[in-house]
């Protein structure tokens, strides 16, 4: 597929785009060249890789890596495949270990990805090895942000905070609430769904629209009202009677940059917490904090949903980060984290823990209905005419500003698309294979647009 | 306690016989989707849980060191009941047209008796049938701990104490989890 018929494909300016884009094998194979191995990817937290030789197994795209602290503390990114024949080297999920050792002929490589020993190296190769040559693939880009590990293939990328861009202000109010930062409580959920990674990031990044439809049963059995509790009291102390979206008081989408996030104001520092009291008092109690650090907006945590261009997502409150591995055009690998304030009280982290679970866990209250909805578009994607067939994503098309209350970026009332279109945006910019620079000014020349329209 | 087990606990085969047919009656309301009626066999503080897996190298095992799980389900009687609320408002889309569901409970052992309550292990293949062509199955081992009530029309029943599911897969295979396991 030439440049011109990528561009085809989307239409930020009127916005349309072609479904194709979701379901095209051609198209998946250039994103794994052009979108996974140019972007910043979300790897693993600081917390999970503490001590010298601690590894986290992931993917950039489909490919896998080993995410690994190094005995100077720092964090290397290495390709977890063997260089003699590909072998994977490990399949442990995480862990401590002195080397990686490859099953099938032997060959171990340091936790720096140096090639240690090759077995029978002097009868085998008769000492004409070099050892030095052949280490692991190395991620030559690495970098942290407040605690979360990206790496990059793409040596000419800007650097992850310029990557960021005004996205870094919304990561912040999920991440430095409190002094200490943040950390991941338990394990992983991991789970497959059958559709493509766009329609999740997409979601997460701009679509607040779905979520009063959607998620119409949650609502109605955790609202507080008698008949759902006996006493009639909420989930969490502070609950709202109505999801934040009926309370009429507005909210805000935020594009840039591909990236995206949207979120309502309201007044309580634990607003829409569909969850266990603890967890309630706990952002109550911690919300004077959370204020002078972060100011009002932030610190009432109502970045409602967020998505990091192009597969890392998270929920402020249920405090679920997310991670869309791509596998294939019509499928993904979801990664879950629940984060927590390292500073939270370890009753607090375990409350959290059960009520990220019942919320946003693959079996969740609210999380169920999401990819079913994924699941069955992907599904009419098989057919020639869908596939052909313009999807409207206008809403709220020419209404964006630029606000003068320190929220930043391009903005829209918290009901609109243009965070989505921003999103297509940046991903035709990196799918005709424009440089970094040209990628950098084309997003800046569509915001400037956008506002001036 | 349960890794202690080496040779089958001695019971009697009505004990045996009441146990399956307790079980096979949950499966049945479950299946039938008689859920109401299936929430009545739980105890007012039941803990129904399901951790993840992981995977661990040998030497991390050995060390005791596992990397971390996480909750799937660690549900109260409460929130199971929401969960059945949830499904009766006829927009939970996971569930909306219902799909049907095939609870097979096999092993059945009796691995504890103290006082008025048993634990029971038992392995357990849940089938999912959902839109027109999807299939899903749900392949685990179960320790349920069973307590003995007076039924409401005399003589004796039991009623679910505990729940402490275990499930295969790594990763799980299904795009969620909207049935009772």
């Amino acid at each position: 597929m030439d440049d011109d018929q990528i561009r085809s494909l989307v239409d930020s300016r009127n916005g349309t785009v072609k479904p194709a884009i979701y379901s095209d094998a051609q198209l998946y194979e250039l994103e794994l060249e052009r979108v996974f191995g140019r972007t910043w990817l979300f790897l693993a937290h600081e917390s999970q890789i503490p001590k010298p030789g601690d590894f986290f197994n992931t993917f950039m795209g489909e490919d896998p890596v080993l995410v690994v602290r190094q005995k100077d503390g720092s964090v290397q990114v290495m390709m977890n495949q063997c260089r003699h024949r590909g072998m994977k080297l490990c399949h442990a999920d995480s862990g401590n270990t002195k080397a990686f050792t490859c099953p099938y002929h032997g060959w171990a490589y340091q936790v720096d990805g140096a090639l240690q020993s090759v077995p029978l190296e002097k009868e085998a190769y008769r000492g004409k090895l070099d050892k030095s040559k052949w280490g692991l693939i190395k991620a030559p880009r690495v970098e942290s942000y407040k605690g979360l590990i990206f790496a990059n293939w793409d040596e000419s990328a800007p650097d992850l905070v310029t990557y960021l861009g005004d996205m870094a202000w919304y990561l912040d109010g999920f991440l430095d609430r409190r002094e200490g930062g943040t950390e991941v409580v338990g394990g992983v959920h991991k789970w497959m769904i059958d559709c493509n990674w766009k329609f999740a990031a997409e979601q997460f990044c701009s679509d607040q629209y779905h979520a009063p439809y959607t998620h119409a049963s949650a609502i109605q059995v955790l609202a507080p009202t008698p008949q759902n509790k006996p006493d009639g009291s909420p989930l969490g102390d502070g609950q709202t009677e109505r999801p934040a979206w009926a309370n009429g008081l507005g909210g805000v989408q935020f594009a840039g940059k591909g990236h995206g996030s949207a979120f309502f104001f309201t007044e309580n520092a634990d607003a829409n917490v569909w969850v266990g009291g603890e967890v309630s008092a706990y952002f109550r109690e911690t919300y004077p904090e959370a204020e002078a650090r972060l100011g009002k907006v932030r610190a009432l945590r109502l970045a409602g949903h967020n998505t990091m261009f192009p597969t890392l997502s998270w929920l402020n409150g249920t405090q679920t980060l997310r991670v869309w591995h791509p596998r294939g055009p019509g499928r993904i690998e979801v990664w879950v984290f629940c984060i927590a304030d390292k500073a939270a009280p370890p009753e607090v982290k375990e409350a959290l823990k059960k009520s990220h679970a019942r919320a946003f866990g693959p079996a969740g209250f609210l999380e169920q209905d999401d990819s079913e909805n994924w699941i069955e578009v992907q599904k009419v994607l098989r057919g020639h005419k869908a596939r052909q067939t313009d999807f409207c994503m206008q809403m709220g098309l020419g209404f964006e500003e630029r606000r003068e209350d320190g929220i930043p970026g391009i903005t829209n009332g918290t009901f609109a698309e243009t965070a989505a279109r921003g999103f297509y945006q940046r991903w035709v910019d990196l799918m005709t294979g424009k440089s970094w620079n040209e990628i950098e000014a084309a997003g800046a020349a569509w915001e400037q647009e956008v506002i001036d329209a | 306690m349960l890794d202690e087990l080496t040779r089958p606990l001695r019971v009697s085969a009505d004990l045996q016989h009441e146990v399956e047919q307790f079980l096979y009656l949950e499966a049945a309301l479950l299946d039938e989707r008689r859920l109401r009626e299936w929430l009545d066999l739980l105890a007012d503080d039941i803990e129904y849980t399901l951790d993840t897996n992981s995977l661990a190298q040998f030497r991390d095992r050995r060390r005791g060191w596992a990397p971390p799980t996480t909750y799937i389900f660690h549900e109260d009687k409460y929130q199971l009941e929401r969960r059945v609320a949830r499904v009766e408002t006829g927009q939970a889309w996971a569930e909306e047209p219902a799909s049907r569901t095939r609870h097979f409970v096999t092993n059945v052992r009796v691995l504890a008796q103290a006082d008025d309550e048993l634990v029971v292990g038992c392995n357990y293949l849940v089938h999912r049938a959902s839109k027109a062509h999807d299939h899903h199955s749900f392949i685990g081992t179960r320790r349920d701990t069973l307590r003995r009530i007076a039924a409401p029309d005399g003589g004796e029943t039991f009623t679910i104490a505990r729940r402490r599911l275990e499930l295969d897969e790594f990763t799980l295979m299904s795009a969620n989890v909207s049935i009772i396991l």
